[in-house]
């Protein structure tokens, strides 16, 4: 009976939100041909997530729980991943579109000499095939795409698929695998860590996001941004341009090669448009727009426009709102 | 040390959606729509090997393409911002890979380069946004691998390289041979080429390399079928602020997200 197996990633001690859209996509697919869910979990001290994986739509979970698989390292992890391939033999594996993914999907398609799509944001299970759909060409158009080889890997955009559940009556089967990695060293060595501190919300969370690109012209310019986005409760997002520039870090960087977000409200000051940017943020619900150049295509999917310099702008838009917003 | 970085050219990424062209039979953007440029990622990348050779004019720098006749452009300029060297992997059959097999075929030219200590790929690549060719490309040769790198320093026999994680960076000691997928950062920025590079790139020979002289016999058969190609529409229409000045404007958009009532 061929299979679907998700990689299931782990947050804050519990099993991630990705994972969970995952496994609704994988129980969509199952619902059509009837094969088995099952889950892959690798970590330190995780086998008590087993029965979550259960309830969000697993059939089976392979669990290996072991201290050398406590800090991520892709080699390491990836021999295990083969060997759960090995013993599960799915026709699909779905991955959750994480920075872990970007590794392990590829390399894993490598070794199971797989076809992978990646940053996939829908599919049709037909008969024949499950067929993907995936922005290309910086989202200027979408593909389809399917997979030719035996197995099929994927990894899948988060929040573009609907979670399964949780069903606290659900049943599995958990699996104990055993780690063969006492001969796979750690590729990397990590020397130093730095984590940058979250100032006032996530932009993920924020409700509202205020962005700037390359109009804004250089780092001190973003102070302003900084003040409309406190005044709203938001975060401060940026383009690639702004990033490269050095104005902002690259935790800001909003788009097809940096963070998804959809806020209630999305301002784009001295941003010009372009599709990978709007890749990250057009699933906003209000956007507003201030750009200097009436032509710029950034008004094209914005619902208000400002055609100025946004020096003459932004000064009078935070002291209108300060006051509307106080009463 | 022998530094391989891996080019490609790609149709504009720029090009503005109300004007992008898709041909529909063939399942991929119109070939020649504006001049066709050198993948922003690998842009960084090469820089990030120029700056590894700024330090230490013993490394080598090579520039490596899989690409059809417009391609040698990007090699060119990849000499002229001061590459020692390029391969350029050109045949009919490759000009319909998909990413399994462009790596398969980098890691022969690789081997046709000599040894090669590091590899750099970008990200990904703006056409197909991908992602995956450099991981499979490192899977091929059996070397590690390290994503969101953005810089890199010799440290000894080993490398430093920094990394972007999921909420800052990280610093990792790596042995080689080891290959990186780049990423933008202020730190790699992509220097303009000179104009004694660009003299000099002009004159220099490309080595072409076919599948034959790859020794690739049988045609490498694609793992992903792109069934079809669509273009997304967006429905927003855009309202503009009147008004005589800048701050004028702003009132009225004050005005209307507060009666909109979307602020909260
Ligand atoms: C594979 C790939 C992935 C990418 N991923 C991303 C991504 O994730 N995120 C991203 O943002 N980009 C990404 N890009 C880059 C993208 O193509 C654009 O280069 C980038 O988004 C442009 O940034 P910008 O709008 O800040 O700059 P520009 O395009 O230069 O626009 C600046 C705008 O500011 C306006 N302006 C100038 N001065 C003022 C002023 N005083 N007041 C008001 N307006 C002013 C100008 O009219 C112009 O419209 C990617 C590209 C590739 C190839
Ligand atoms: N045809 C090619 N020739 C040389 N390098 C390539 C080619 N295709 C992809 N690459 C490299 O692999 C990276 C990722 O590409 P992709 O997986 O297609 O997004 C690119 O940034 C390049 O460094």
């Amino acid at each position: 009976m061929p299979g679907i197996l998700v990689y299931a990633s782990i947050f804050c001690d519990a099993v991630s939100m990705p994972t969970r859209e995952m496994l609704g996509m994988a129980r969509t697919i199952a619902a059509k041909t009837g094969e088995p869910v099952s889950a892959a979990l690798l970590g330190s001290g995780i086998s008590s997530l087993t029965q979550s994986l259960v309830e969000a739509g697993a059939d089976s979970v392979y669990v290996c729980d072991n201290d050398k698989l406590g800090e991520f390292h892709a080699n390491v992890y990836l021999k295990v991943l083969a060997d759960i391939a090995a013993t599960v033999n799915p026709r699909i594996i779905i991955f959750p579109g994480e920075t872990a993914a970007m590794e392990l999907a590829p390399r894993l398609a490598h070794r199971l000499k797989g076809g992978l799509v990646t940053d996939c944001i829908g599919f049709e299970a037909r008969d024949d095939a499950v067929v993907f759909t995936k922005p290309v060409y910086g989202s200027k158009a979408l593909a389809r795409m399917r997979i030719a080889s035996p197995t099929a890997l994927v990894t899948v955009r988060p929040r573009t698929q609907e979670p399964f559940g949780p069903d606290a009556a659900r049943k599995g089967a958990v699996v104990n695998v055993q780690a063969a990695i006492d001969d796979v060293r750690p590729e990397t060595l990590t020397v130093e860590r730095v984590e940058e501190e979250v100032v006032e919300c996530t932009l993920e969370a924020a409700n509202v996001v205020v962005s700037g690109g390359r109009g804004m012209k250089d780092a001190e310019s973003f102070q302003q941004l900084r003040e409309l986005a406190a005044l709203l409760n938001g975060a401060v997002g940026a383009t690639r341009v702004a990033v490269d520039q050095g104005m902002v870090p690259p935790s800001c960087q909003i788009g097809l090669t940096g963070k998804i977000v959809a806020p209630e409200v999305y301002f784009a000051v001295g941003i010009s448009g372009a599709s990978q940017h709007i890749a990250g943020m057009s699933g906003s619900k209000y956007i507003v727009a201030i750009n200097s150049d009436p032509d710029a295509p950034i008004f094209s999917i914005s619902n208000v426009g400002v055609v100025d310099d946004y020096r003459n702008v932004l000064p009078t838009l935070i002291e209108e709102l300060r006051k509307a917003l106080a009463k | 040390m022998h530094i391989v970085v891996c080019i490609k050219q790609i149709v504009d990424p720029e090009i503005p959606s109300a004007d992008f062209k898709v041909d529909f039979k063939a399942k991929r953007a119109v070939q020649d729509q504006g001049e066709p440029v050198l993948n922003p990622y690998d842009d960084n990348a090469i820089e990030v090997a120029l700056q590894l050779k700024d330090r230490d004019k013993d490394i080598k720098v090579t520039a490596l393409t899989v690409g059809g006749e417009t391609s040698q452009k990007v090699l060119r300029r990849a000499l002229a911002m001061g590459c020692d060297e390029a391969i350029w992997l050109k045949d009919p059959s490759f000009e319909t890979l998909d990413s399994a097999g462009t790596a398969a075929v980098i890691a022969r030219g690789i081997r046709q380069a000599g040894v090669a200590d590091l590899i750099l790929c970008g990200r990904q690549a703006g056409d197909w946004d991908m992602g995956q060719v450099g991981a499979l490309l490192a899977e091929e040769l059996r070397i590690a691998c390290i994503p969101l790198a953005y810089n890199v320093e010799k440290k000894g026999d080993t490398l430093l390289v920094k990394r972007e994680t999921d909420n800052g960076m990280a610093v990792l000691e790596v042995g080689i041979p080891v290959l990186l997928n780049i990423t933008n950062s202020s730190s790699n920025l992509p220097r303009y080429p000179s104009v004694k590079g660009v003299l000099m790139a002009g004159r220099k020979q490309i080595p072409t390399f076919s599948a034959r002289d790859l020794s690739i016999d049988s045609e490498i058969s694609n793992l992903i079928v792109v069934e079809e190609l669509t273009l997304p529409s967006y429905d927003r229409h855009v309202v503009f602020m009147e008004g005589e000045d800048g701050p004028e404007k702003a009132v009225n958009l004050a005005a209307h997200l507060i009666k909109m009532n979307l602020l909260k």
